[in-house]
C-alpha cells in the first residue's frame, strides 16, 4: 500500500508551497494515501484566518481547503510554531484557526511518520 | 521515461526509524531547535531517531558556545539530555568540519565522526529523512 | 536502500545541491524542481554526469525548467509532478534539499 505523509514548513506567501500543493494533489489524484500533511514552522501560517493574499496571486490556503474537502485530507498544525506566530490555539475561542486544519502537537508527526511508508517535506 | 509499476522495496529492505539532517548554523535561525524539537518528541515516544550534522550544522555541535551572550536560550545545552531521550545515534560529517576548520571538540559525549561515505551509508539505513 | 533526493535550491546560492552530492549514492535518483533547476547549469552537475555511471538517474520537473527559460539537456529526464508522485514510491526514501 502507497501511504504518503507531507511535512510543510514554507507558508502560504512562498511559491516553494505552490509545488508541494502540486505534489499533494498529483498524490491524490494518483489514488496515493496521503495519511496527512504535517504543516511546521512558517508552514503553520496556512491556519491563519488573517492573512489575505491579493486575489489575483495564488490563493495556497484556499487550495489547501479545497484537498481537505474534496479528498477528506488530513491537514494538522503544530500548536508550538503556531501559538509562537500569533496564531490562537485556543480550544473555546478559536476563531483564529482555518477550520480546514487540526490543531496538532508534534506527537501526531511521530503518528504520520510511524505510519506512512514514505515521507517527504517540502 | 520508464518506471516500474511495481513497488521495488519491501518492508524487510526499507530502513527504520527517522534521521533529522542539521545544516544551519545554531544561532541565527530557528532551525536547529526545531529540528531538536521533533528529536526529543520522537525520543520521548520511543521512537529511533538518529541525528546528522552536515555544513555548518556542524557548528551546533561545537563544544564552548555560548547563545545566551546573544539573548538566545540555549537551546544547545538540551543536547546533553540525548541520553536520557535514548537518542544515540548522533553522526557528525568530517568533511564539513575539516572544511571549516574544525576539530572534534563537541559539547556532548558520543558523537560519530565519519568521512562522506561512512556518512551517507548510515543515513541510508533510516526509512524516513527530515532536513533543518 | 535507495534515496530520492529533492532538489530546490540553487547551487549559485546555497550548498545544499553540494550537500546532497555527498550522501548521493550509485541507485539514487536526484529531481531537480524549483530554483535548483537552474543547476542544470552548474558546474557541479557537469562533473557529476561526467562520472555517473547509468545507475543514478536524474530527473527535472519540465514545467519548472521551461518557466525558467532552462534548456534542458538530453541526459536528463523531463518528468511532471506525477511521475514525481510515482518516483516517491520507487525509492525507498525521499530527502529534500531545501
Amino acid at each position: 500500500m502507497k501511504t504518503l505523509a507531507v511535512v510543510v514548513t514554507t507558508p502560504p506567501y512562498s511559491h516553494l508551497t505552490i509545488t508541494a500543493l502540486n505534489y499533494v494533489e498529483a498524490a491524490l489524484q494518483a489514488e496515493v494515501e496521503v495519511i496527512g500533511v504535517f504543516f511546521y514552522q512558517d508552514g503553520v501560517m496556512h491556519a491563519n484566518q488573517n492573512i489575505s493574499i491579493a486575489s489575483d496571486e495564488y490563493q495556497a490556503i484556499q487550495h489547501w481547503q479545497r484537498l481537505h474537502q474534496n479528498y477528506q485530507l488530513p491537514l494538522h498544525i503544530c500548536i508550538t510554531a503556531a501559538e509562537k506566530r500569533g496564531i490562537v490555539c485556543d480550544a473555546l475561542d478559536n476563531e483564529k484557526v482555518n477550520q480546514a486544519f487540526t490543531v496538532s502537537g508534534l506527537g501526531e508527526l511521530v503518528e504520520l511518520t510511524t505510519k506512512a511508508s514514505r515521507l517527504v517535506q517540502f | 521515461m520508464t518506471m516500474i509499476d511495481t513497488q521495488v522495496c519491501s518492508n524487510v529492505e526499507d530502513g527504520n526509524g527517522l534521521a533529522i539532517i542539521n545544516s544551519k548554523a545554531p544561532f541565527s535561525s530557528a532551525y536547529g531547535k526545531d529540528a531538536l524539537d521533533i528529536a526529543l518528541i520522537f525520543g520521548s515516544f520511543e521512537q529511533k531517531v538518529s541525528l546528522f550534522f552536515q555544513g555548518d550544522g556542524v557548528y551546533q555541535l561545537i563544544d564552548n558556545q555560548d547563545g545566551s551572550l546573544l539573548s538566545i536560550k540555549d537551546y544547545l545545552k538540551t543536547f546533553a539530555a540525548f541520553e536520557f531521550y535514548d537518542i544515540e545515534d548522533i553522526y557528525v560529517c568530517h568533511q564539513s568540519l575539516a572544511n571549516r576548520e574544525l576539530d572534534e571538540s563537541f559539547h556532548i559525549e558520543g558523537v560519530n565522526v565519519l568521512q562522506s561515505i561512512e556518512f551517507s551509508e548510515a543515513l541510508n539505513q533510516h526509512a524516513h529523512i527530515l532536513r533543518f | 536502500m535507495t534515496t530520492l533526493h529533492l532538489v530546490r535550491q540553487s547551487a549559485f546560492a546555497t550548498n545544499d545541491f553540494a550537500q546532497c552530492l555527498s550522501v548521493l549514492a550509485h541507485q539514487d535518483a536526484i529531481v531537480f524542481m524549483d530554483d535548483g533547476c537552474y543547476n542544470l547549469k552548474h558546474s557541479l552537475l557537469n562533473s557529476l554526469i561526467e562520472r555517473i555511471d547509468n545507475s543514478l538517474a536524474l530527473y527535472v520537473i519540465a514545467n519548472h525548467a521551461k518557466a525558467r527559460a532552462i534548456e534542458t539537456l538530453v541526459t536528463i529526464n523531463k518528468v511532471s509532478m506525477t511521475e514525481v508522485v510515482e518516483l516517491t514510491f520507487n525509492y525507498n526514501k525521499v530527502i529534500t534539499w531545501q
